[in-house]
C-alpha cells in the first residue's frame, strides 16, 4: 500500500516537473493526518495557514530561530472568532521528535504556571494556553474572551488533543533526576550548545534548590563511548588540562565561566551538577542520580 | 486580498513600478561597485576593554538621537537561557541586550533579570519588542491590538526584567507601513515614555523593511530602528538607502539577521566574520546584535572589532556567496498590487517552492487550496504586469502550481 503511495506521489511530481523526475522525500510519509476541530458557537475564520523551517520566520520573526533548534518540522494555523466577536487562534507546531517537542515547551513552560491535565502536560494563563502532546506543541491564544476565557481556551484544547491522537509522555530519562530539592516543573531539554560549548550538544536538566543553596543537575546522552570521551577531553582542554586517559569515572572541570563542575561517565551517560561547590553535596546527588538511571534501566 | 488592493491599484502600481526602478538601480549598482562600501572611517572611537585579565578592542558608535554609546557588537539573547553566557557578554564589554516579551514565552526576559539583578542599573542598556495580534496574512494589526495590551506586556517584561524601565521598546515584527503608525501603539509609546518606563521608542521589521524603515522616519515617532540587513538580501540595496535616510534623521539603527536565522536554518552564511565586518560597514548601522550561544561564538563575534577591514579573500568570498542565486521568494512583497487579480503571489511562490524544492505534494496542494485562486489564473492577462524583484517568472510558475488543485487530494495521499 505504501509503495503504491510513494508511485503514485512519483507519477505525479514526475508530471509537475515536466521531465525533470528525481526521488522524492518521504519524510512525511509517516505523518499523521490532523484536522482542527469544529467548535459549537464557533467558525473558522480564515483558511489554515502552513509554515515549515524556511518560513516560520514570516509567522514568529526572530523567535523562530529557536524552534529551529529544536528541530521544527511544520506549524499549522488557524483561527476561529464566534458572534461576540472574540477570536481564538491554533498554533500546532510539529518537532522531529516528543524529546524535540519538550525541549521547546520546556523552555517557553515557566515553572510556576498554572498546570492543566491536557495532552501530556499543558498550563493556561490568562488568554494563553500551551501544551504539549507526542511531537506537537500546541499554542492557543483568545482574544476578547472575556470572563468566560479559561473555559473556552480549555474546550479548544481538549479538542485539539483529541484530534492530535497521542497524548504522549514525558521524556523518559526525566524520571532519573533525584527528587530532592527539585523545583517542580523546572526541568529542561537543551537541544544545542548545553552550557555554551557546541561540543557538550543536548542536555536533559533540572534546578534545585536546597538548604539556600542553588543548582543544576544535568545529563548527556552521547551516541556511544567515543563521544562521551570526547566531550569530556574537550571540556578539559578548556581549562587548559589536557586528558589523554579518559575511563569511565569522576571528572572535577573547573569551568572558567560556570565554576566548578563535576561530571560522572558511566555507560551511555554523563551526568553532572552546576554551581554547586559543597563537595559532598555534589558526591551525593551524583550517587543519587546514578541511582535514578540504574532504575530507568 | 484583491478587495483590500483594488481602490488603490492604479496609484499603488504607479508607486511600486518606481520602486522597482529604483531597486534595479541600486542593486546594478550594489554589484558594479556598492556591494562595499568604501573603507570604513578610520577615526571611529575606540575603547579597550578588559575582561579577566584579557584586554579586548571594541568600536563605538552613537546610536542616533538616543545618544547611547554602544559597542558596534553586542547581543541577541533570544537563543539561549544561559545566565553565565550573557553574564560573560556583559563583563567583556557587551552594553545592549536585545530581548523581547515574546522570546521563550517570556523567559529570555526572566533570565536576564536574573543576569543583572544587582548591577548598577546605568551599565547596561536593554532593549525589548512587545507584539501584538497582526493579520499573518496582511501584516496590519487586527482587533485586540489596543494601546491598554500593548502597555500590560510591557508592565510584565518589565516585572520579568526586574526593573523600573526599559532603554529601548519595539513595536514587534512590522511588515507594513499602516502598522508604523498605528494610533494606539503611538499612544502606548507616549504614556510609557510619560510614565518613565521606557527611554526611547524603537521599531523592529524582519520583512518589507525598507517600506517599514521609510514610514518610521517619515513618522518622526521612533527612536531606533531594528531591521534585518545583510549582504545575502536581494534587496540590501534598498535597505542600505533607506538606512541612510533613518539615520539622517537621528534615527539609531541596530542591525540583525547579519549572520545567522532569516529564511535559513543557522548558520547562514559561511564566513561569520567576514559576514559581520559586511554589516559594521555601513557608518549608518550603529549596533548589531548577533545571537551567539556559545562561548566560541561569542569570541569570535566580539574579535570582529578587533580590525573591521574586508580582507581580499573576505571580499571574494562575500562576493562569490552573494552571486548565488536564491530559488526562494524573499518575502520583499513588492509584488503586492502588481498583480490585476490581486492573486496572493508571495503564497503562491511559497507552494511552488514546497513543490519543487522541498517535494511535500500534500503541504504545497493544502496552501494552493486554501488560497481560493481563480480558475482560469494567469492566463487572461496578456502580458503580466508583475515584476518581482528577484527575477521569477511569476505567472509561469502560478500556472504550473495551479495545477495542482486539479490534483485528487486522495492521490497525493
Amino acid at each position: 500500500m505504501m509503495k503504491k503511495r510513494y508511485l503514485a506521489n512519483g507519477l505525479l511530481f514526475v508530471y509537475l516537473i515536466s521531465g525533470l523526475a528525481s526521488p522524492l522525500w518521504a519524510s512525511n510519509s509517516d505523518r499523521k493526518t490532523f484536522t482542527f476541530p469544529e467548535v459549537t458557537g464557533w467558525r473558522q475564520s480564515g483558511e489554515i495557514q502552513t509554515f515549515l523551517p524556511k518560513t516560520l520566520f514570516e509567522y514568529i520573526n526572530g523567535g523562530a530561530d529557536l524552534y529551529l533548534t529544536y528541530d521544527f518540522q511544520e506549524l499549522k494555523v488557524v483561527e476561529y472568532s464566534n458572534e461576540k466577536k472574540a477570536s481564538v487562534t491554533i498554533e500546532v507546531y510539529r518537532h522531529r521528535t516528543s524529546i524535540h517537542a519538550f525541549g521547546i515547551y520546556s523552555q517557553e513552560r515557566l515553572s510556576d504556571a498554572n498546570f492543566v491535565n491536557i495532552g501530556t502536560q499543558g498550563y493556561i494563563e490568562e488568554n494563553v494556553l500551551n501544551f504539549m502532546a507526542g511531537p506537537y506543541y500546541v499554542k492557543i491564544s483568545g482574544i476578547n474572551t472575556g470572563p468566560e476565557d479559561r473555559e473556552i481556551l480549555l474546550t479548544f484544547a481538549k479538542k485539539v488533543a483529541e484530534n492530535l491522537g497521542e497524548k504522549g509522555t514525558l521524556p523518559s530519562i526525566l524520571s532519573s533526576f533525584p527528587e530532592e530539592g527539585k523545583k517542580k516543573n523546572s526541568e529542561k531539554f537543551i537541544n544545542k550548545n548545553f552550557l555554551g560549548y557546541s561540543f557538550l550538544h543536548s542536555a536533559f536538566n533540572a534546578d534545585y534548590s536546597l538548604s539556600g543553596k542553588e543548582f543544576k543537575l544535568f545529563v548527556i546522552e552521547p551516541a556511544d563511548k567515543t563521544e562521551c570521551k570526547n566531550m569530556i577531553q574537550k571540556y578539559a582542554e578548556q581549562t587548559g588540562k589536557t586528558e589523554k586517559n579518559v575511563t569511565e569515572g569522576r571528572y572535577l572541570i573547573p569551568d572558567p565561566h560556570h565554576g566548578e563542575i563535576e561530571l560522572h561517565w558511566q555507560g551511555a551517560h554523563l551526568w553532572g551538577t552546576v554551581g554547586l561547590n559543597d563537595p559532598d553535596l555534589r558526591s551525593r546527588y551524583l550517587k543519587l542520580f546514578e541511582e535514578g538511571l540504574q532504575k530507568r534501566k | 486580498m484583491s478587495t483590500a488592493d483594488g481602490g488603490r491599484k492604479g496609484r499603488s502600481m504607479r508607486k511600486k513600478l518606481i520602486g522597482r526602478r529604483d531597486f534595479i538601480k541600486s542593486t546594478l549598482a550594489g554589484f558594479g561597485g556598492l556591494f562595499f562600501l568604501p573603507s570604513i572611517d578610520k577615526k571611529q572611537e575606540m575603547k579597550i576593554a578588559e575582561a579577566k585579565g584579557k584586554e579586548r578592542k571594541f568600536v563605538y558608535r552613537t546610536l542616533g538621537k538616543t545618544g547611547l554609546k554602544i559597542p558596534a557588537i553586542n547581543m541577541g539573547v533570544m537563543l539561549t537561557d544561559n545566565p553565565n553566557l550573557i553574564r560573560e557578554a556583559l563583563d567583556s564589554g557587551v552594553l545592549l541586550l536585545d530581548t523581547a516579551h515574546a522570546y521563550m514565552g517570556g523567559r529570555n526576559e526572566e533570565v536576564i533579570g536574573g543576569v543583572i539583578k544587582g548591577r548598577p542599573r546605568e551599565s547596561y542598556f536593554i532593549g525589548s519588542k512587545v507584539n501584538l495580534p497582526q493579520d499573518r496574512t496582511t501584516g496590519l494589526y487586527m482587533e485586540g491590538a489596543t494601546t491598554e495590551e500593548f502597555l500590560k506586556k510591557l508592565d510584565l517584561s518589565l516585572k520579568r526584567l526586574g526593573v523600573d524601565y526599559v532603554d529601548i521598546l519595539y513595536q514587534h515584527g512590522i511588515t507594513r507601513k499602516e502598522s508604523v503608525a498605528f494610533e494606539p501603539v503611538l499612544k502606548a509609546f507616549d504614556k510609557a515614555k510619560k510614565d518613565g518606563k521606557i527611554r526611547f521608542t524603537g521599531i523592529s521589521t524582519h520583512g518589507n523593511e525598507p517600506e517599514v524603515i521609510h514610514a518610521a522616519t517619515d513618522s518622526k515617532a521612533y527612536d531606533v530602528i531594528l531591521t534585518a540587513y545583510n549582504f545575502k538580501q536581494k534587496h540590501y540595496g534598498e535597505v542600505r538607502n533607506a538606512i541612510a535616510k533613518a539615520s539622517q534623521a537621528g534615527i539609531g539603527i541596530v542591525g540583525m539577521k547579519a549572520i545567522r536565522g532569516g529564511y535559513q536554518q543557522p548558520p547562514t552564511v559561511r564566513n561569520i566574520t567576514a559576514s559581520l565586518k559586511w554589516i559594521l560597514q555601513d557608518p549608518n548601522v550603529h549596533t548589531i546584535v548577533p545571537g551567539f550561544t556559545t562561548f566560541e561564538q561569542m569570541e569570535i563575534d566580539l574579535s570582529v572589532m578587533e580590525d573591521l577591514t574586508l580582507t581580499e579573500p573576505e571580499k571574494i568570498e562575500l562576493q562569490k556567496e552573494a552571486s548565488i542565486r536564491g530559488s526562494y521568494c524573499q518575502g520583499c512583497r513588492q509584488c503586492l498590487g502588481q498583480c490585476l487579480e490581486g492573486l496572493p503571489i508571495p503564497d503562491l511562490m511559497r507552494a511552488y517552492m514546497y513543490t519543487y524544492d522541498y517535494r511535500n505534494l500534500p503541504l504545497a496542494q493544502d496552501l494552493v487550496l486554501t488560497l481560493n485562486v481563480p480558475s482560469r489564473v494567469c492566463e487572461d492577462c496578456g502580458q503580466c504586469p508583475v515584476k518581482c524583484s528577484i527575477g521569477f517568472d511569476v505567472s509561469r510558475k502560478i500556472r504550473d502550481v495551479a495545477r495542482l488543485r486539479e490534483v485528487p487530494t486522495e492521490f497525493i495521499g
